[in-house]
């Protein structure tokens, strides 16, 4: 035994060592609270694609600067967007529209124009309207807006490549470019757009961390030298800081409350420090073992884990609580005599409950997998501290003050044990079960991840604000198309773009972009050229000359190749293109404003290699999907754990005690629907916790002889109050995933400890 | 850009009729209703053109609701600029049509050019040096844009010339080519327009 507890502190130790490194390295959390959960594992193409484009997204920031004065305005965008690249928390802003960008669109596109027709030409041609064409050309050079750059005109005499670049795709449609800058004029104030890509990843805190508090002090600079200046700020990075800084404050309030209350309850009832300073023990080599591995296997944590982890707090003390409890016990005056008394209920506690954090892994999430990783080893090692460590550490005698609280503890025992309250029992059980069939009738799903995440209502408002002044929504949804080749992709593109045209008219879609806007197909350029060759060319090239009084070129435009997506993305002139290209033959087409994915989704249904991808809308399905496995998951849960507890209690007195924990599980979903509550997955995963500790009670129950059965109620009551103060507490996050986990631990622990005599073993009794 | 510049050109009309001190009196003379119309014949060179581009047509600018500029040879494009936005159409089909919205330049030089018809020379004399010599009669005003290679200002220099209204005009672009306007028959009065010219004026507006 001896030998074992040394072992063990050397494996304390080694992982105190490696969790010192880590923290000295830096340790990395994420706070996105998608990467808690699941991977569409149906479909890797679409997932890896709405991955990479969602990352992107995400990175991307829009800052909107408004003051009354348009000077001054443009200073303050000017000096606001060069402090954040300075400061190297925005790698660039790509939205300024200045000579340069405009010269470097030209450059790309002027050896290819043979080929660039816009929409509106290219319709004009194949209805054989060339001459529509050539007027409006004329009318541009000789009207009062002047369009004549003689360079261009002798290449271009019907100003096709102009009409071309006009009509590339701008989503923001209430922005206007004044000066380089994307400006809009609202109510007396010029408004300045800035979008920019975030320097690093946007769920990395200290991504987040640096962004933020760089803006915070540009703008209170700002704001300083020009009061009346306002900013507005847009993006994932910021809903997902505010997110993580209220969960963090949270853990460490909610961690501290937990803490305090369990030293002072440990203090209030042993009136010794020895139990508290064994239990913390267990707590701190539970937590910090469970920490070093999770780091070893995981790269990166999630904050949530730090707080759940706080959590595991209560459920590690448990076994000390029993252990210490027997100090109560008269009979039991070495610690060997009363670690023989606990060793039995705790492995079984610990066996049932590693099955029920197990189950956590089967659920394909990232998340669950770092918790069930977290909760499973730092059990075990609270678990061997326990058995190893405390009966070396324990000095203390026989506790005496303890008489009325176990006689107040053991009161739930007695009255399941008195027979001559069975009529009461049953009144009480039929209770039980109409509340049951209500609250199930009533009972409601939820799976929109909108509602469980709090977002900051003040970003929301800078959010509805600058989709007013821009005219656009963030683009969230996007089509995502898969084919052989970039150019098979863009010929696809080109196939339904029609249909995306009429739906812009329609008003389903205020815009949308896809590659083969900026880079026509390969065979729709040479089509284009073609069809400008023998509709204009070969037509009405020379009358045109000679009606802008120019000699005509000896040769029509010469023939070029094509301009290919590799170039263009070479030459990066064209803004977001990279982004809409995620591999060669993968493309997105953005879509903003979209009003409805279903009508997208029909329309598109059944086109093979293409898919709409909402994420907010698949993420909620997939929820909805995992709920119901989840739910699975528990049934297939309390079924394992059966198996240790016929082994131990035979087949009736096994499944006696598995009738505490499934009256747990069936009337805590009803409890909650009556709260108001509707049931997510996060609820199903917190049943999965109730499951597992309230076994562990009727586990205690069912070992307690007659004669101790006020040691196991006094452990039991004391293992509920600290769980509560732990999970418990997490009712109160603001957080409604973490809010509505913790009510269900509330509630559900409520009824395990109520019900849990009922696990007691009959043929004691009777003895 | 060159919107830009030829919507500076018409306020520059209005503005170099009135160009001394006194242009607040006199801009009483040019009021909601009132009309300034005439011919004009536009030379554009080019560089590599062999003969200046030239067309010739009339344009009518009226108070308060906007111009119509109106090509007739070589080419016959009608262009209208009115507060709502700017339309051109030749032989019946739209050809372009720009919104307002679309245009901050146009505020922005409104409220330049405004300024300065009602004294305030300070918002013009930011963006240009502004050089005016000669009498009442005959005068010539140079502008000269302070910040070089601003995109919004896409020219060298304007010179203009006049008497009682500008009589000439000369727009010089940053690449020397360069578009020289001479106004012939103008005349300033109160006479409602004819029906084909209010219709035109409207279709700015539409939409």
């Amino acid at each position: 035994m001896r030998m074992f507890a040394v072992l063990w502190l050397a494996v304390v130790l080694l992982s105190g060592l490696y969790l010192g490194y880590r923290f000295h390295e830096g340790a990395l959390f994420r706070t996105d609270l998608t990467a808690l959960l699941p991977q569409d594992e149906r479909n890797p193409v679409l997932q890896k694609a709405s991955d990479t484009v969602t990352k992107a997204l995400s990175r991307r920031v829009l800052f909107m600067i408004g003051h009354s004065d348009r000077a001054a305005a443009r200073a303050a965008a000017l000096q606001f967007s060069a402090d954040l690249v300075s400061r190297g928390v925005v790698e660039r802003f790509d939205s300024q529209f200045d000579a340069e960008r405009v010269v470097r669109l030209g450059q790309q596109y002027f050896p290819y124009r043979n080929g660039l027709l816009s929409e509106r030409h290219r319709a004009l041609l194949l209805q054989g309207q060339g001459e529509r064409l050539a007027v409006s050309a004329l009318s541009q050079v000789f009207g009062f807006v002047g369009m004549a750059d003689a360079a261009l005109l002798r290449q271009d005499p019907f100003l096709l490549l102009p009409g071309f670049i006009a009509d590339l795709p701008f989503p923001a449609s209430r922005l206007v470019v004044d000066d380089g800058y994307l400006t809009v004029v609202d109510q007396g104030v010029t408004w300045i757009a800035l979008t920019g890509l975030i320097t690093g990843e946007s769920m990395a805190l200290a991504t987040q961390q640096h962004l933020v508090d760089a803006v915070g002090e540009s703008e209170g600079k700002l704001k300083a030298a020009e009061p009346a200046l306002q900013l507005r700020r847009l993006g994932a990075v910021f809903f997902g800081h505010a997110g993580a800084s209220v969960a963090l404050d949270e853990a460490s309030w909610l961690g501290g409350m937990s803490l305090i209350g369990t030293v002072l309850l440990i203090l209030v009832v042993f009136r010794r420090i020895g139990p508290l300073l064994h239990n913390l023990l267990a707590l701190a080599v539970g937590s910090a073992v469970a920490l070093a591995v999770s780091f070893l296997i995981f790269e990166e944590l999630h904050v949530a884990i730090l707080l759940f982890g706080t959590s595991l707090i209560g459920v590690a003390v448990d076994y000390g609580l029993h252990y210490s409890a027997s100090l109560f016990d008269p009979g039991m005056r070495r610690p060997a005599e009363r670690l023989a008394h606990v060793r039995t209920a705790i492995t079984l506690g610990l066996a049932t409950t590693l099955i029920g954090y197990a189950t956590l892994l089967l659920a394909p999430f990232p998340g669950l997998h770092q918790l069930a990783v977290f909760a499973v080893v730092g059990l075990i090692a609270a678990f061997l501290t326990v058995i190893l460590w405390i009966p070396l550490l324990d000095r203390d005698r026989t506790l005496r003050h303890g008489t009325a609280m176990l006689h107040a503890a053991s009161a739930l025992w007695r009255f399941w044990a008195t027979p001559r309250l069975r009529p009461l029992h049953h009144a009480l059980l039929a209770i039980f079960v109409l509340i049951g069939v209500i609250g199930w009738l009533q009972l409601e799903v939820d799976d929109d991840v909108r509602h469980m995440q709090a977002l900051s209502p003040a970003l929301l408002k800078e959010q509805a604000d600058i989709q007013r002044l821009t005219g656009a929504a963030p683009a969230a949804q996007f089509l995502l198309i898969k084919a052989a080749d970039d150019e098979a992709a863009l010929q696809r593109e080109e196939a339904i773009m029609p249909a995306l045209e009429a739906m812009r008219d329609s008003g389903q879609i205020s815009s949308y972009q896809a590659p083969a806007s900026y880079v026509p197909s390969a065979a729709r350029q040479r089509e284009n050229a073609q069809l400008r060759a023998t509709q204009l060319d070969a037509a009405m090239r020379q009358a045109q000359y000679s009606r802008l009084g120019l000699p005509a070129p000896e040769e029509a435009v010469p023939a070029q190749d094509v301009l290919t997506l590799d170039e263009a993305l070479q030459r990066d002139a064209v803004p977001y293109l990279k982004d809409m290209v995620v591999a060669s033959g993968l493309h997105t087409i953005t879509l903003h404003g979209l009003k409805d994915a279903g009508v997208l989704r029909t329309a598109f249904a059944g086109i093979a290699d293409l898919w709409v991808v909402d994420p907010v809308t698949d993420f909620n399905a997939l929820l909805g999907r995992y709920r119901d496995r989840a739910v699975i998951l528990i049934a297939i849960s309390a079924l394992l754990m059966l198996l240790p507890l016929f082994w131990r209690y035979g087949l009736r007195d096994g499944l006696r005690v598995m009738v505490p924990p499934a009256a747990a599980l069936l009337l805590t979903p009803a409890v909650l629907a009556l709260l108001g509550q509707r049931f997510t997955f996060f609820h199903a995963m917190a049943m999965i916790l109730v499951l597992s500790i309230s076994v562990d009670y009727a586990i205690f129950c069912a070992e307690g002889e007659a004669d101790h059965h006020s040691i196991i109620m006094l452990a039991i009551w004391l293992v509920t109050f600290t769980t509560l103060l732990s999970f418990g507490m997490l009712a109160f996050s603001e957080v409604a995933v973490v809010h509505g986990f913790g009510l269900t631990m509330l509630v559900g622990m409520c009824i395990a400890l109520f019900l849990a005599p009922l696990a007691r073993r009959r043929t004691v009794e009777a003895t | 850009m060159s919107i830009l510049l030829r919507l500076c050109l018409t306020t520059l009309l209005l503005l170099v009729a009135l160009p001394d001190a006194r242009a607040a009196e006199r801009l009483g003379d040019f009021t909601d209703g009132q009309v300034l119309q005439g011919r004009f014949v536009q030379l554009r060179q080019l560089s590599g053109f062999p003969a200046p581009l030239k067309s010739e047509g009339r344009f009518i600018l009226v108070a308060g609701r906007g111009l119509i500029w109106q090509a007739e040879t070589p080419f016959a494009v009608t262009t209208v600029i009115s507060p709502a936005g700017l339309v051109q159409e030749a032989g019946g089909v739209e050809t372009m049509r720009l919104p307002a919205a679309r245009l901050p330049f146009i505020a922005r030089l409104y409220a330049m050019l405004g300024g300065a018809l009602s004294g305030d020379w300070q918002g013009l004399e930011e963006a240009f040096t502004v050089a005016r010599e000669g009498s009442d009669t005959a005068w010539n005003l140079r502008l000269l844009p302070r910040k070089a290679g601003d995109a919004a200002i896409p020219f060298r220099e304007i010179l203009i010339q006049g008497g009682q209204f500008a009589d000439r005009v000369e727009i010089v672009k940053p690449d020397g080519d360069r578009d020289i306007l001479t106004f012939l028959d103008q005349r300033l009065s109160g006479q409602p327009l004819s029906a084909e010219d209010m219709q035109l004026l409207d279709m700015a507006g539409r939409r």
